[in-house]
């Protein structure tokens, strides 16, 4: 009962402890999200086409900046545990008004373009035909028959396709012939996608591509996506860092000014222990007020992570890189931090309840 | 409230020191069951520092005090004596200033285990022993100087007390008031024979009670009748 009697009648200190655990907790809400947006992005590169895994160059920063010889197609479909190969060219930045919109060049027999499910139009690939992702062409407002400019060249939309894969849809898919005029590159392909034969596992595949063609790197896994391209292990690297930071500066923030609204009511906390409060009530008292201001703050933090996250995403124009991903996990653990920081702050007042001496207390301010 | 009557109350050879500074040295003093007396003395003299060791709030450096034949502080439990007890009044009313006139004299209630029923009914009921059943639902930024002492008697009194400690509890009033809260004290120990401790430097108060203590400098000078 005066748990919530203290925090109702004293408003304006209840909303600003509860604001400043609120933006902590938010920071590390939106934080998470992105950093399991971004893994799932990379989870997705690695699956490209539904494929168990990619074959790049060894040690180059960016999976997109790959370069394989042609020739390693034939000898990757060769091998007993391979079920097929296809090659595969990435293009980016090569749609000026989508810059995030990633181009594939894949080979019309393959697997990857086989796959595709056409929604609208039909499944062409000429040389001046390109299918395009339907994400993309609700974005662009193009429907079959549209004409699409890549890298400066005007291409014919032959149909629309979906895949469920968020970078295929908001991508687009020409010949491989074609990608390759378009980028100068007539005898490599920039990576391979690989299926599986059923009774392989993606784990034994990799040590064996990885052994039997020395220059060539596996990637199965979105932590091996991440660790390829060094610039995403700098993005999150850095991410870490930052969630760390803003935990820290959240948590003793909070903490301090919990903690210093208990010592201004020491005289408070003075008197109940003189009309015969145990230091343990007094102690749950603190405690409890701390964890209810820090739920209410945590409460408004995660919504205000989900909802600044996604409108930072839109004013910024990174939706195509980086989605927030609002997992149960990612909000539970905003809620949780809110909760310690409250916990954190109680604890030390509510110490030093136990050792406090009343009449100090009483004759203090 | 007849019986358990007062509670009696023995000093014996008390000395307190804070750091350097002596507040008492080798006070003695015994108030019988359901005695009134007031300690008087100027500001300094350690007339707070003796309440405080009388009502357990502080521990003393030599000597004991003891209630009821038994010392405080090798109880099992000294800081019971508190709870169930010794009610105080202080010169600040103390009332916790989110809570109304009635929560504010539940608090001790709360410290207590009381159900909440019984809790709310014994509040109002003691209340309208301070004259204040109207002013229940009242913060006490909505009452006057007196009525909020008058509170605070009502919530000193809530565990039913058997020793009543009251420090300069008119202090910070006028005149008139002051006479309604003394009032209000003595007849309480008048009709629940609660022993009575008075501190005040206002002489004027000595009449009312059995016995007057004055302290100087940490020592008792005179026990007058
Ligand atoms: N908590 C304390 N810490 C340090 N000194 C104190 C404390 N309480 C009282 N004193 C000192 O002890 C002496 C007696 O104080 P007190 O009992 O409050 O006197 P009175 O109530 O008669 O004014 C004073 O010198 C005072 O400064
Ligand atoms: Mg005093």
């Amino acid at each position: 009962m005066m748990i919530l009697t203290n925090l109702r009648r004293r408003p304006s200190r209840t909303a600003f402890t509860a604001a400043g655990i609120a933006v902590g907790v938010a920071t590390i809400v939106a934080l998470l999200s992105f950093t399991q947006g971004l893994s799932n992005t990379a989870a997705e590169l690695t699956h490209l086409g539904g494929s168990d895994l990619g074959v790049f160059q060894a040690n180059v920063s960016d999976p997109t900046t790959s370069l394989l010889p042609a020739s390693l197609v034939a000898r990757l479909q060769r091998k007993p545990y391979v079920q097929d190969a296809t090659p595969l060219l990435l293009m980016v930045e090569a749609v000026r008004p989508q810059p995030g919109a990633v181009v594939f060049g894949a080979q019309p027999s393959g697997f990857f373009a086989r796959r595709l499910v056409i929604v609208d139009g039909r499944r062409e690939l000429g040389a001046g035909d390109i299918l395009l992702g339907d994400r993309l062409a609700a974005h662009m407002h193009l429907a079959p028959g549209g004409t699409l400019t890549v890298h400066g060249r005007p291409f014919r939309v032959a149909g629309i396709y979906h895949t469920g894969i968020f970078f295929e849809d908001s991508g687009a898919v020409m010949a491989l012939a074609s990608a390759r005029r378009l980028t100068g590159r007539p005898a490599e392909e920039t990576n391979i996608v690989v299926n599986l034969s059923a009774a392989t596992s993606a784990a034994e595949a990799t040590k064996s591509i990885e052994r039997e063609f020395p220059g060539t790197q596996v990637i199965s896994t979105p932590q091996q996506a991440l660790r390829a391209g060094a610039n995403s292990t700098l993005i999150s690297k850095a991410i870490l860092v930052i969630v760390v930071i803003a935990l820290i500066v959240g948590a003793i923030g909070v903490t301090i000014t919990m903690a210093l609204s208990f010592i201004e009511r020491q005289s408070e906390l003075g008197l109940l222990s003189t009309v015969g409060w145990s230091s343990g009530r007094i102690a749950a008292l603190i405690l409890g007020e701390g964890i209810a201001v820090s739920l209410l703050g945590a409460a408004f933090g995660l919504l205000l992570g989900v909802v600044g996250g996604d409108l930072l995403v839109r004013v910024l124009g990174v939706g195509s890189y980086v989605t927030p991903s609002f997992t149960a996990w990612a909000l539970g653990r905003g809620l949780l931090v809110g909760v310690a920081i409250g916990v954190l702050g109680g604890i030390y007042p509510a110490w030093r309840v136990t050792r406090m001496k009343p009449l100090k207390a009483l004759s203090g301010t | 409230m007849s019986d358990p009557a007062g509670a009696a109350v023995v000093v014996e050879g008390v000395s307190k020191r804070f750091g350097r500074v002596p507040a008492l040295t080798d006070v003695s003093l015994a108030v019988g069951s359901r005695e009134a007396i007031v300690i008087s003395g100027r500001s300094g003299s350690g007339k707070s520092t003796l309440l405080a060791l009388i009502g357990g709030l502080e521990q003393p450096d030599a000597g004991r005090v003891l209630i009821d034949g038994e010392p405080i502080w090798t109880r099992r439990h000294p800081a019971h004596v508190r709870r169930d007890v010794v009610g105080f009044v202080f010169q600040r009313h103390l009332l916790l200033d989110p809570l109304t006139a009635q929560a504010n004299v539940e608090v001790p209630l709360l410290g207590a285990g009381l159900r909440p029923a019984e809790r709310r009914r014994r509040a109002r009921s003691l209340l309208e022993q301070v004259g204040l059943a109207d002013r229940a639902e009242h913060l006490p930024s909505q009452l006057s100087g007196g009525e909020r002492q008058r509170v605070a008697v009502a919530r000193a009194i809530a565990n039913e007390p058997r020793l009543l400690l009251a420090d300069e509890p008119t202090g910070a009033l006028d005149s008139v008031t002051s006479e309604r809260v003394l009032d209000l004290l003595f007849d309480l120990r008048d009709r629940l024979g609660t022993t009575l401790i008075v501190v005040s430097y206002d002489l004027a108060i000595g009449p009312r009670a059995d016995r007057t203590i004055t302290l100087i400098d940490g020592q008792i000078v005179e026990e007058g009748a």
